[in-house]
């Protein structure tokens, strides 16, 4: 069965932020007023920030120091803690392994907010807004799964979203494929903060299947989960820096 | 076919047979995606090449046009600098296209009033036509005056021919502000006046001075890329160093990081060298048979070459006191360099600490000569030749004595006169303004002067001594605000152009064309020149035949071995591959080092002594070269050397250097600082947005009282502006930075009265020999 995973190899990110911007505008995340940008309401589902955040006394002193920087996507744990403690279902993992999010049936509890150990579930806190024209450029997609929205479609207030994996472009990919009439591959799909990725730094593919590059990169010795003993089994990869 | 179980699977049916009721729980929301999947979409979807134009590197894109709207833009995976990738700038660029401040169209504006009025384009047309037609008819066609930003591709040479028609050699390109200092010392060393291209891809060793190759360079997507490869993309992994005050994002992914004193690099260079030839380290072959003034010569008295000249000044141990590096430090890096090739030295565009006067044209010198010295010049791993595709020679211009007489006078920026050494003065135009020079009509391409030149405001009084100012922004920024025609250029995603592909060394092509419909009632400002052109009638109208920019394009790429139609839709064409020239081969000596000098010998020398500079300043005495802030004299003046740097502003009244760095995030362009989600974004490194912050050493904040977030004052001889402090280890205790791109007054909602602009107290003299802008040699003072 596919199980998709993204590797993100830390030293040839550059912490551009490309990923962050292109994820925003194949999700429909608009950009929030200055005021709520710096109470941290802006929502970028894959966000990019030095680490750790804030200088500690210990990180050494000039010019004896190195700064971090990490990108964040969703994790899809195979072992989801914001899975189990949805109330309705509205998160859910499906056979390939990806966390979806169902905007039709999520009440806005924020218990997956508080569940998620990477902190990479966003609460809704307003209405999305695109100031006058900017709405033109809003991605057009619209996937529903059994009858309720999810991924790029425009979420209502009071709902929490997340990274989907673009789903949305898998699913399009299938039908392209169904269309032309012939089997789809895996590599006919990347979620577009993997497409974009300014130092190609990140690599998307089926780690079910041992010869994508997801699987080899897998098998590195600088491979990494992050936060490894929260028990959630996360799936999406780092390689370390060094 | 029977399968085998791997151990990967016998782990995974182990798991699940091991796995907690937790487990078992989250397996029973499992659902499967195929059961009712739907996806609706458009109804008509395309996808259109074309190239980006946010920054200087002009990647290529492809957007996605869905029912007419242009909704996402990916990398060109043709396209050689990006290769299928996209900065956030480009991924953002819908918010430029679709920005509700945007301009709609032409205006004109009443200065006693201020009022603004929309006016038709025929009316703009002939209003500038009759301008340039009663300059011409006084016989003062230079009193035309044309400033222009990032204008690339063939834009730069149709520009440039339309005022050359009219008769007007004041044609003034902003790279005074930024790239101009690197060009310049490759200019002065190999004889080429352009941005080396290096070859990253096949490098062992890169070491950076300043260069910013991973943020804001020239062309940090290409920079990106092949730093990439060079690290984790190929089997051997390349050692890159940052030689930086700053801790940049390029420093801190380095392998190593040496912060320096500012505005000492040309020492540590020329340290570097003196232990490469101490050590026999040198490239002997090239050194001796392809480079001038590396030996002792005799040429109308004896001079000292290279060599005895960095051997003599460049002892390690001298060098640590003036850079603050350790000696062994020094050494060390001289060994790698030289003992590790390919290897090459990347000197700074944008955003580097060359423009501090004089000096910093020796230092980029003493950078480029550091690739001579090992043989890195026309080499594997080394500096590669920009090469460009070869154009249509453009018509010869009809012979007209209006013009002729009027390109003979000197340049308004004083490029070859007051300059003697400048090919551009950008910033110095307010001066020239200010001091009297008469310009009648002045019109800003790409330009926005009064916010991104050092001390700005200049222009804002220069600009009422003009007459006739026209502006072709496509938002009402600081500069259009006070012009009297606004003709707003539709934006690089609604008309055709082009752009020359850089920083691979081979020649390339990349156009743009309008994915969608212009959004409003805005002209490409290549068709309103032809416009102008054929009002005027005369010379000028008979030196643009063509009807639209569009077609003069066509025109110009006929040659380059791609029809019109296979451009459009591949957006790119280039050949591939670089050929790297024989050492004195006649390709070498037409093309690689030497061509392009105006002075000295084109005898395919690469000048260690550079015989160019000496055209300049051999005959000048003692007091004539400190007057340009050279101490050196004689053979010494001629060559790279350590000049210190003159700050404005007293070291114990202005203890920091001010240094105004740009961001990958907003960049170096006005309207981006108008995209919502690159305010959003600017202060990712501090934890920053939507304003602007003032980077400071931790030690040296305590020392002032000063912690995290507090509002403080920065003062230089110059002014005064506030902003927040923000501590940062990775900084040179006497440094501060201040990001570039913000503190506008205008432009739109998103850009005005965000953070304050650092350039506004930034010495705004021009040096003497280049008119160069200044940008690292003012100091300031930081208080609560």
């Amino acid at each position: 069965m596919t199980d998709w995973c993204m590797v993100i190899d830390l030293e040839k990110c550059v912490a551009c932020q490309g990923c962050s911007i292109a994820c925003r505008f194949e999700n429909n995340t608009p950009a929030v007023s200055p005021q709520e940008s710096k109470n941290g309401r802006a929502i970028r589902w894959n966000d990019v920030f030095p680490l750790p955040l804030h200088i500690a006394p210990d990180q050494g002193e000039y010019p004896n120091v190195k700064t971090h920087y990490i990108t964040r996507p969703c994790m899809h744990c195979k072992n989801a803690p914001c899975v189990k403690v949805c109330p309705v279902q509205a998160t859910f993992t499906d056979e390939e392994g990806i966390v979806h999010q169902n905007y039709n049936r999520c009440i806005g509890c924020r218990f997956c907010t508080v569940a998620c150990p990477y902190g990479v579930r966003y609460f809704n806190w307003f209405e999305p807004k695109w100031e006058e024209t900017l709405a033109e450029y809003r991605n057009p997609d619209q996937l529903s799964v059994n009858g309720s929205l999810e991924g790029p479609a425009v979420r209502p207030t009071g709902v929490v979203e997340k990274c989907t994996y673009c789903v949305h472009r898998l699913v399009k990919a299938r039908e392209q494929a169904k269309v032309e009439g012939r089997d789809f591959r895996p590599d006919e799909y990347v979620p577009a903060c993997v497409q974009t990725c300014t130092g190609k730094a990140r690599f998307f593919g089926d780690l079910d299947d041992p010869d994508s590059t997801v699987s080899q990169l897998s098998k590195s010795l600088r491979a990494i989960h992050l936060l490894e003993d929260s028990g959630a089994h996360p799936k999406t990869l780092y390689l370390a820096e060094g | 076919m029977a399968k085998t179980l791997s151990r990967r699977d016998f782990l995974k049916i182990g798991g699940v047979a091991a796995g907690s009721a937790a487990a078992l729980a989250a397996l029973k929301n499992v659902m499967s995606a195929k059961a009712s999947t739907e996806i609706k979409t458009a109804a008509e979807e395309k996808i259109v090449a074309s190239t980006c134009h946010l920054c200087s590197a002009g990647c290529g894109i492809l957007v996605r046009v869905a029912d007419g709207k242009a909704v996402k833009l990916e990398g060109n995976p043709m396209h050689p600098v990006n290769q299928g990738s996209l900065c956030p700038k480009g991924q953002a660029a819908p918010e430029l296209l679709y920005n509700p401040d945007r301009l709609i169209g032409p205006m004109k504006r009443d200065r006693a009033s201020g009022q603004l009025t929309q006016i038709q384009w025929a009316e703009a047309i002939q209003q500038v036509a009759e301008k340039l037609n009663s300059l011409r008819d006084a016989g003062h066609p230079e009193q035309a005056v044309l400033m222009h930003g990032d204008t690339r591709g063939q834009m730069r040479s149709f520009l440039a021919r339309f005022m050359e028609a009219v008769g007007s050699p004041n044609v003034v390109s902003h790279e005074s502000l930024n790239v101009a200092a690197a060009k310049l010392g490759t200019y002065l060393t190999q004889g080429i006046y352009g941005l080396p291209a290096y070859d990253l891809e096949n490098a062992n060793y890169v070491i950076s001075f300043g260069a910013n190759l991973l943020e804001a360079g020239p062309n940090p997507q290409r920079t990106i890329s092949g730093y990439t490869y060079l690290r984790r993309g190929r089997a051997t992994r390349g050692k890159v160093v940052v030689i930086d005050p700053r801790q940049s994002i390029t420093a801190s992914k380095a392998d190593e990081w040496i912060p320096i004193k500012p505005g000492t690099d040309a020492a540590l260079a020329l340290g570097m060298a003196n232990v490469i030839i101490k050590s026999g380290l040198v490239d002997a072959d090239f050194v001796k048979n392809y480079c001038f003034g590396f030996d002792n010569f005799t040429s109308k008295g004896d001079h000292k070459g290279f060599r005895d000249f960095v051997l003599d000044n460049y002892d390690p141990a001298k060098v640590e006191q003036i850079t603050g590096i350790p000696a062994t430090t020094i050494a060390r890096l001289a060994g790698e360099f030289a003992g590790n090739g390919p290897a090459v030295a990347m000197l700074p565009g944008k955003g580097g600490l060359l423009n501090g006067g004089f000096s910093g044209v020796y230092t980029a010198m003493a950078v480029h000569i550091l690739n001579a010295l090992v043989g890195s010049i026309e080499s594997k791993g080394g500096v590669m030749t920009q090469h460009y595709m070869p154009c249509a020679d453009y018509p010869k211009l009809p012979s007209d004595s209006v013009a002729t007489a009027g390109l003979k006078t000197n340049r308004l920026d004083g490029a070859g006169t007051k300059f003697p050494l400048g090919r551009n003065s950008y910033q110095s135009i307010a001066d020239q303004i200010l001091e009297g020079a008469s310009v009648e009509a002045l019109f800003l391409y790409d330009a926005n002067p009064a916010f991104e030149t050092p001390g700005g405001k200049r222009f804002t009084e220069a600009f009422k001594k003009v007459p006739f100012v026209v502006s072709f922004s496509s938002f009402m920024d600081e500069s259009a605000e006070l012009a009297d025609l606004i003709l707003p250029e539709p934006t690089f995603l609604e008309r055709w152009g082009d752009d020359h592909i850089e920083g691979f060394g081979y020649p390339g092509i990349s156009i743009y064309q309008p994915v969608i419909e212009p959004l409003y009632d805005t002209m490409n400002t290549g068709d309103f020149f032809l416009k102008v052109a054929e009002s005027m009638g005369g010379t000028v109208a008979k030196a643009f035949a063509w009807k639209s920019y569009e077609e003069v394009l066509q025109f110009r790429l006929k040659d380059i071995g791609a029809d019109w139609e296979l451009l459009k839709e591949l957006g790119v064409w280039f050949n591939p591959g670089y050929r790297f020239a024989k050492r004195g081969s006649q390709h070498w000596i037409d093309n690689i080092v030497g061509s392009e000098r105006m002075n000295a010998p084109r005898d395919g020398y690469f000048d260690l002594y550079s015989r160019e500079l000496n055209c300049f300043l051999g005959e000048m005495k003692k007091e004539e070269l400190a007057k340009l802030g050279i101490s050196q004299t004689g053979d010494g003046a001629n060559m790279p050397h350590y000049e210190p740097t003159t700050f404005m502003g007293d070291k114990k009244k202005y203890p920091f250097m001010l240094n105004v760095v740009t961001l990958m995030s907003l960049g170096p362009r006005s309207d981006a600082a108008n995209m919502p989600t690159l305010q959003e974004i600017s202060g990712m490194t501090v934890r920053e947005t939507w304003d602007s912050w003032l980077e400071m050493n931790p030690q040296s904040a305590a020392k002032l009282g000063l912690v995290e977030n507090d509002q403080v004052k920065i003062e230089s001889p110059f002014g005064r502006i506030s902003t927040k402090v923000k501590l940062v280890a990775g900084l040179h205790p006497d440094v501060v930075n201040l990001p570039f791109n913000q503190g506008h007054t205008a432009v739109g909602r998103f850009a005005k009265g965000r953070g304050v602009n650092g350039l506004e107290i930034l010495n705004p003299a021009s040096e003497p020999l280049t008119g160069l802008a200044s940008f690292t040699n003012t100091r300031v003072k930081v208080s609560k």
